[in-house]
């Protein structure tokens, strides 16, 4: 059965947050449910950044690593003279694995966040939690 | 099968079945064998040439027909789907202009006459046999022979067999021949030199002999007598003896801005102008041949001031005149055009014949051995003649062939009044003219693509006409016509086909093997009795003494009416192309137009498409205008085509008809129409389309800047095509437009698409203004750029450079973004708006070497790639390269003047290397670094001193 | 009041919108899904019968379409401005208008995009412009600034819809807990199940903080390389280096002005004017005059490089551009955006919502007719005057155009019935740093 803490107000929630921690409750047994990002709770909580980044990282490279690849693989398989440029233009190829490095990086954050967050949830679709404006504190008991 | 087999089995006459269509009723007929058998040696795929003549206008060029094997409509036959010049003819030289180009449209006019008609009780036309209308001819001739009338045939100019076959057809049926109907009779120049040489003909005017040209009024390049010869002859003149060519004329015309030097002279003033030559030269010493003195008294004699006032022309410009006359080792002098369809155009061509022969062109460069054989073609007099008779109503049956008086003469209406005067009129014609609508019996005729016959362009030459395609109607060729008349007549059972008459005639004139060669060739020159000129001292005195010279030369409106260059004398505007491509000189497309001076334009606050109201011989016509730079003040143009024909004097001593309307008063009707004015701006501004100009222009931009290239430039595989144009021998022409048009199935799109400024030329003429002496051209095509700008813009590799130096444009890989044609500065590139496609019949024309595009399509000129790739293949079963020579592009094939030269610029000896690296030679817009492929050699600046 | 309450209020003002639609709405509705499908039906008659129905030509081969593709583009280009960047600066004004601009910005991109395949004379093989292995072996030309398009605006839509969607999802788990029945389920679909817990609510800050990173640069980058369409030919009036920082201004400058045009009703008819208050509209007014600003300096140094070049080309470009066919276009252009604009100088006027829907009425026509004027006076009047020609649109242009605003204004309409106008959750966790 996990306890839970419900409060109206921030200050409130936040208070009691501190005090759960301070008695000695570990964090890694505290689940908070805020209807928006409260920085606060990662500092009393000790959370690390998030891991997402290497999400952002690996997606950012693959593009960017991708493109430039691409562009000049396609270009050099079949070589058609086109206004006396280069067959490999970089100037022009750089563009393309810009935004290819951008889209990469995006899509894969996102996965990312959705992997991370374990979303969608078809039980939380099925049912969901609702706490509304109110500021939750959720501990998990022993034996879970 | 060669051609002496192929005579063989004529012999034998199986063949011949195929060939004449008579008694085969054409309708019921699917498989429709070849016209001539394959050779050996033809694989399907490979076009088949066959040699005959132009007939589109009496210069009758030689002509090779190149036909393709094709399924239309579930039929395969052999259509020609090009026309080139024979090499090496003696009139053409290898050379077709843009009416001959465009002639494949009059074989394929959906509105030819596909079967004989006859009148019926009601009036109306109805489809009859030939029979049946060979039998009420024959019953009709014989009727009115009976009741005392005269029968006549009424014809335009014909020659060689046909002419001697209508003299034996005319004497067997008791038919009168009239003199031949031509609007261009010439008829000043033949009464000329029959009063000064007794000879009253038109010499040929040798040019290739001359070393200075002096054109008065004839407009030699666009439909004086042979234009296409002509334009061959001055290049020829120019190359081997330095020629320099004037041209003198009171309004403008593309031949006169074509010369190396451009006299604007007064009106009706060309007589003073050679008269003071003649008695200068006179005075001089200069002449070859002095003038006996009872005629040279004859000739006025006026100081230079009074000539110079006269004339127009300064007084340094008149010395200058002389003094080339004066220095030339063979000079020639033309009059023509309208310098002699003039009041006092006798006198001004009897003056001309008189230098002839006082400076000796006569022994060299005017030929009268070999005449033009305008013999048999008559003037406005006998034009007289023939409605005197049908006044009196003195004719029976008139024959009406190859001529349509009804549209070419003023006084249309009488003439369809006083033609109901007859029993029975025939007509025999490809359309349904004005004319033939009056007519009681229509004969349709063949094409002579079509049919068998000859023809003789001027005495000493024989052209063979011969078919490349099966008449497509129930059309039948005039000889065939008229044998079988004859042979109906006489109850014979069938009549001998013309081709067999054509073969025993020249079998008779020149031997079995002679003939054979001149099929083979497509023609043949025979020697002439030679007769030189000499002066009728009587006859030119007795002119002289009753000339008219003055012609009071007001500045009040006059109207010239001028030939047209796309319509010749009117008889080519049905052929689609020749609306299509613009008139030279203007630029215009569809539509009628008044040509107005540039001063006039200014003073009245007249803008090109502002319409007009011209009050002329009691009717307003109404036309938009178009400004014409060079043009003098009082002087009006339009073409003869353009233009109902005018009540204008006829000069009764030779029939010539004046092309000048007076009294005329021209007034803005306040109105704009929409017109098709290709040319964006005549004004070049110094952008780099014209060689460079000395002075500083206000944003002067290189120069200095030696163009760089950011980029190594790629290499060349064994090839790197490239051409050459000079534009001092172009002279505008658009034979090349005509040809690039034919030869890569090029669509017509309409005057509405042309006014939204759509049209598919891959070549076109660029008028530039210069200054107030001339009108410089420059010849533009796809340059195929080694750093074409079109190339890295297309998204999807439509557009790329090959290894050969061709900018490619790929057809079936084209989205259509159209960033190529944005991104070209010469804006050469077309696109497909529409599923531009020629109407049936004309689409039999294609070219299937050459994809039709559909709509969403970029194209533009390809250096003709499928002539390129022919050549390639052939040289690469012969294990070499190909040589310089071998490929040429449609428009360089065509060009009388050989103005464009195609070749390998990798080929140090090649002819195009050698003229790109002269040092004449510029690029156009060379600033950009496109570094194209084309170059140009400009009009050589004529800066003579007297 | 206490924060809970604030919040319940704050929600219950912004759902109120989605509530059952008024017969005006519905009027709105059908004439912008008319318009649409007008705008469809004329573009399918244009690919039967080939893009001579619309008024392009030799040489003006790009017109009507061009424009409106520029102009939707940089339409969107606001939005993510007002999301990604201000974000990054920490403007707190940008939580009134922020869902609305990036919806924006989805709704523009998506019209935007239509346009480059309703100009292609072959729409049917639209699907060359992408890169995919064929039998042929044929790839795209990288080259070419048309494909550099097909990138950046697929990455753009591509970016900007995960953007909106990422900040849409705990704005929908709320409008989830308001519906009922089917409606619900939809919405917890599209939450995807979101708590608000701790762990999602971590990976969630950072997901935002690395788009809007994204998104930064692919505001520069996208309309840049829509400007290089132009600056990539070597035309006059196109050639010139300044495009891409002029275009990327023009595009903020005229997404601004769409923002106060759809923003300024919605406010009204919604009764949204606490949470939209004039400070808000203050400051976008700002950003509106600085970006005009920027534009006005772009147009003055285009004229300097031209004339003080020496260039003939250039020069007699710029001198039509003022002068020629075109110029009353020219000219109401520059008073619409450098003339008008700098009225909001005026403090007075820059707090008057109607002045400003005026203003931003004025931006967008200017707008529009910048990129009209820049595409067919260089087309119409190059390097060779033979080829000189004048262009107009046809009225298929002009209906597919009106079809494009009917399809933009048509999805704007059902993303206000849909979704909340107002990023909810953001201003909540403003309100309570207060």
């Amino acid at each position: 059965m996990n306890e839970q803490f419900v409060f109206g107000e921030k200050h409130e929630f936040l208070q009691k947050l501190k005090d759960l921690v301070k008695g000695g409750i570990s964090p890694k047994k505290i689940n908070v449910f805020t209807p928006y990002p409260v920085h606060e709770v990662e500092e009393i909580l000790k959370v690390p950044t998030s891991p997402l980044r290497f999400f952002t990282l690996l997606g950012a490279l693959s593009g960017l690593f991708f493109g430039a690849w691409f562009t000049a693989w396609t270009s050099l398989d079949w070589p058609l003279i086109g206004g006396g440029k280069p067959i490999v233009s970089v100037p022009a190829f750089v563009i393309v694995t810009f935004e290819l490095t951008i889209l990469f990086g995006g899509v894969i954050s996102f996965l990312g966040f959705l992997i991370l967050s374990k979303l969608p949830s078809p039980k939380r679709i099925g049912t969901p939690v609702e706490h509304g404006n109110q500021f939750v504190i959720e501990i998990q008991s022993e034996g879970k | 099968m060669d051609r002496r087999n192929f005579l063989k089995l004529l012999g034998i006459s199986s063949g011949t079945a195929l060939i004449s269509s008579c008694g085969v009723d054409k309708a019921n007929e699917k498989i429709i064998p070849y016209v001539i058998p394959p050779e050996e040696d033809i694989f399907v795929g490979n076009p088949a040439y066959f040699t005959t003549t132009c007939t589109e206008c009496p210069a009758n060029c030689g002509m090779q027909v190149t036909a393709n094997e094709k399924v239309y409509h579930d039929v395969r036959n052999i259509f020609p789907t090009k026309l080139e010049g024979i090499a090496g003819h003696p009139v053409n030289d290898g050379a077709l202009c843009m009416r001959g180009q465009a002639s494949l449209f009059r074989l394929y006019h959906p509105d030819r006459i596909k079967r004989p008609m006859m009148r019926d009780g009601d009036g109306n036309f109805r489809v009859t046999t030939w029979k049946e209308a060979y039998a009420k001819i024959i019953v009709e001739l014989a009727a009115a022979t009976g009741e005392g009338k005269r029968n006549m045939y009424f014809s335009g100019r014909t020659t060689g067999t046909m002419s001697g076959l209508t003299d034996d057809f005319c004497k067997e049926m008791s038919v009168e021949r009239l003199p031949e109907f031509e609007v261009f009779s010439h008829a000043n120049l033949k009464k000329a030199n029959d009063i000064v040489f007794n000879r009253p003909e038109i010499p040929h005017y040798r040019i290739e002999n001359a070393d200075f040209l002096l054109t008065v009024g004839a407009d030699v390049v666009e439909t004086f007598m042979n234009p296409v010869a002509s334009a061959n002859h001055i290049q020829k003149a120019k190359d081997k003896n330095n020629l320099s060519w004037y041209h003198i004329e009171p309004a403008v015309s593309l031949t006169g801005v074509q010369a190396s030097k451009r006299f604007a002279i007064k009106l009706h003033s060309e007589v003073y102008l050679l008269a003071f030559l003649l008695q200068s030269l006179s005075q001089q010493n200069s002449l070859k041949k002095s003038l006996p003195a009872r005629i040279s008294r004859l000739i006025p004699d006026y100081s230079i001031t009074v000539i110079a006032e006269r004339t127009g022309l300064s007084e340094e410009n008149l010395r200058l005149l002389l003094s080339r006359f004066a220095n030339a080792k063979t000079p020639l002098i033309i009059a023509g055009g309208v310098s002699t369809a003039q009041e006092n155009g006798l006198e001004t061509a009897v003056f001309a014949a008189l230098l002839q022969w006082a400076t000796g062109m006569t022994d060299n460069t005017v030929d009268f051995d070999h005449a033009e054989n305008y013999g048999s073609v008559g003037s406005m007099l006998d034009v007289r003649k023939l409605e005197d008779s049908l006044k009196n109503k003195q004719v029976g049956v008139l024959f009406i062939s190859r001529t349509d008086p009804v549209t070419y003469l003023p006084e249309a209406e009488q003439f369809v009044e006083l033609m109901k005067n007859t029993r029975l009129r025939v007509a025999l014609s490809d359309f349904m003219t004005s004319t033939v609508q009056e007519c009681d019996i229509v004969l349709p005729l063949s094409h002579s693509l079509e049919a068998w016959g000859d023809a003789a362009p001027r005495k000493g030459i024989r052209n063979v006409i011969q078919p490349a395609i099966e008449p497509q109607y129930d059309t039948r060729s005039e000889g065939d016509i008229l044998l079988q008349i004859m042979a109906q007549k006489s109850g014979a059972a069938s009549a001998q086909f013309y081709n067999d008459y054509l073969i025993d005639k020249w079998h008779s004139l020149y031997g079995e093997g002679e003939t054979v060669g001149m099929l083979e060739r497509g023609y043949r020159e025979e020697p002439v009795p030679s007769l030189p000129a000499i002066l009728s001292g009587d006859g030119t005195e007795a002119f002289l003494k009753n000339a008219g010279f003055v012609v009071e030369s007001s500045d009040k409106p006059v109207l010239v009416i001028t030939p047209s260059i796309r319509a010749y004398d009117g008889r080519s505007k049905v052929l689609p192309l020749m609306s299509e491509i613009p008139d030279p000189l203007t630029t215009i497309t569809y539509g009628e137009w008044i040509s107005v001076s540039d001063k006039t334009a200014k003073k009245m606050g007249w803008k090109d498409r502002d319409e007009v109201a011209v009050e002329l011989n009691g009717v307003s016509l109404k036309f938009p205008v178009k400004v014409q730079h060079l043009l003098p003040e009082n002087i009006y143009m339009v073409q003869r085509d353009l233009i109902y024909p005018q009540a204008t004097p006829v000069d009764s001593r030779s029939g010539e008809e004046s092309w000048y309307v007076k009294d005329i008063s021209v007034n803005a009707t306040g109105n704009h129409i929409p017109m098709p004015i290709m040319s964006g701006s005549m004004h070049e501004d110094n952008r780099g389309l014209l060689p460079p100009e000395e002075e500083e222009h206000p944003y002067e931009h290189k120069e200095e800047h030696p163009v760089g290239r950011m980029y190594a430039p790629h290499e060349h595989d064994n090839y790197r095509w490239g051409m050459a144009i000079d534009m001092d021998s172009c002279i505008g022409c658009s034979a090349c437009v005509a040809a690039c048009y034919v030869e890569n199935n090029l669509a017509i799109t309409g005057k509405k698409a042309h006014l939204n400024g759509r049209e598919m030329s891959w070549i076109r003429l660029e008028p530039w203004v210069k200054d107030d002496e001339t009108i410089n051209y420059d010849l533009m095509l796809c340059q195929q750029c080694d750093d074409a700008p079109c190339e890295p813009v297309c998204p999807v590799y439509a557009t790329y450079h090959s290894k050969e130096g061709l900018n490619t444009q790929v057809y079936n890989r084209c989205v259509g973004t159209r960033y190529c044609s944005n991104n070209c500065p010469y804006k050469v590139r077309r696109f497909n708006w529409f599923d531009f496609r020629l109407p049936e019949p004309w689409d039999k024309m294609y070219n299937p070497e050459v994809s039709v595009r559909t709509r969403g399509i970029m194209e533009k000129c390809t250096f003709c790639i499928q002539r390129i790739r022919h050549a390639k293949d052939k040289a690469k079963d012969e294990n070499r390269l190909v040589q310089d020579g071998e490929i040429t592009t449609a428009c360089a094939q065509t060009c009388p003047t050989n103005a464009i030269t195609f070749g390998n610029l990798m080929d140090k000896n090649s002819r195009v290397s050698k003229l790109a690296h002269s040092n004449r030679a510029y690029r156009a817009l060379e600033e950009l670094g496109t570094e194209p492929a084309v170059h140009y050699l400009p009009k050589k600046e004529s800066k003579e001193e007297a | 009041m206490k924060s809970i309450e604030y919040n319940e209020q704050l929600e219950r003002d912004v759902l109120a919108a989605l509530s059952k639609p008024s017969p005006w709405y519905w009027v709105a509705l059908v004439v912008c899904a008319l318009l649409f499908v007008t705008g469809l039906s004329l573009w399918l008659y244009q690919i039967l019968k080939g893009m001579g129905v619309s008024g392009l030509n030799n040489p003006v081969g790009w017109g009507t379409y061009i424009t409106d593709f520029v102009f939707w583009v940089g339409i969107a280009h606001s939005g993510t401005l007002i999301s990604a960047i201000l974000f990054l600066f920490r403007a707190k004004f940008r939580n009134a208008f922020n869902r609305s601009a990036e919806a924006m910005t989805v709704f523009a991109v998506m019209t935007a995009g239509l346009f480059p395949l309703i100009h292609l004379g072959r729409t049917w093989f639209f699907y060359w412009l992408f890169p995919y292995p064929n039998q042929r072996g044929l790839w795209v030309n990288f080259k070419s600034p048309l494909v550099w398009d097909v990138f950046a605006v697929s990455t753009y839509f591509t970016i900007s819809l995960i953007f909106w969607y990422t900040g849409l999802v705990p704005d929908i788990a709320i409008v989830r807990r308001y519906a009922t029945g089917f409606r619900k389920k939809i919405y917890s679909i599209f939450s995807l199940g979101w708590t608000g817990s701790l762990r999602q609510w971590w990976h969630y800050n950072r997901l935002y903080v690395f788009l809007a990173a994204f998104a930064t640069p692919l505001v520069i980058s996208v309309h840049s390389v829509v400007s290089w369409d132009f600056a990539m030919s070597i035309i006059p009036g196109w050639h010139t280096t300044i495009f891409a920082p002029y275009f990327v201004a023009g595009a903020i400058f005229s997404g601004t002005g769409m923002v106060i045009t759809l923003v300024v009703p919605m406010r009204k008819i919604f009764r949204l004017e606490k949470l939209i208050t004039i400070n808000h509209f203050e400051k976008i007014a700002q950003t509106l005059l600085f970006t005009s600003l920027i534009v006005t300096y772009s147009y003055i140094v285009e004229f300097g490089l031209a004339f003080y070049g020496h260039h003939q080309f250039e020069a007699a470009h710029f001198t039509y551009r003022l002068l020629g066919d075109y110029q009353v276009l020219y000219w109401i252009m520059l008073f619409g955006n450098s003339l008008l604009p700098l009225t909001l100088f005026v403090r007075k006027l820059r707090r008057s919502i109607v002045y400003l829907f005026i203003v931003s009425i004025f931006v967008n026509i200017g707008m529009w007719l910048e990129r009209f004027v820049i595409i067919v006076t260089s087309l119409a009047k190059d390097f060779d005057p033979y080829a000189w020609g004048l262009y107009k649109p046809s009225v298929v242009e002009i209906g597919i155009t009106l079809g494009s605003f009917g399809m933009f204004f048509m999805f704007f309409l059902i993303f206000v019935k849909v979704l909340p106008v107002l990023s909810v959750t953001e201003i909540k966790e403003e309100a309570a740093h207060e």
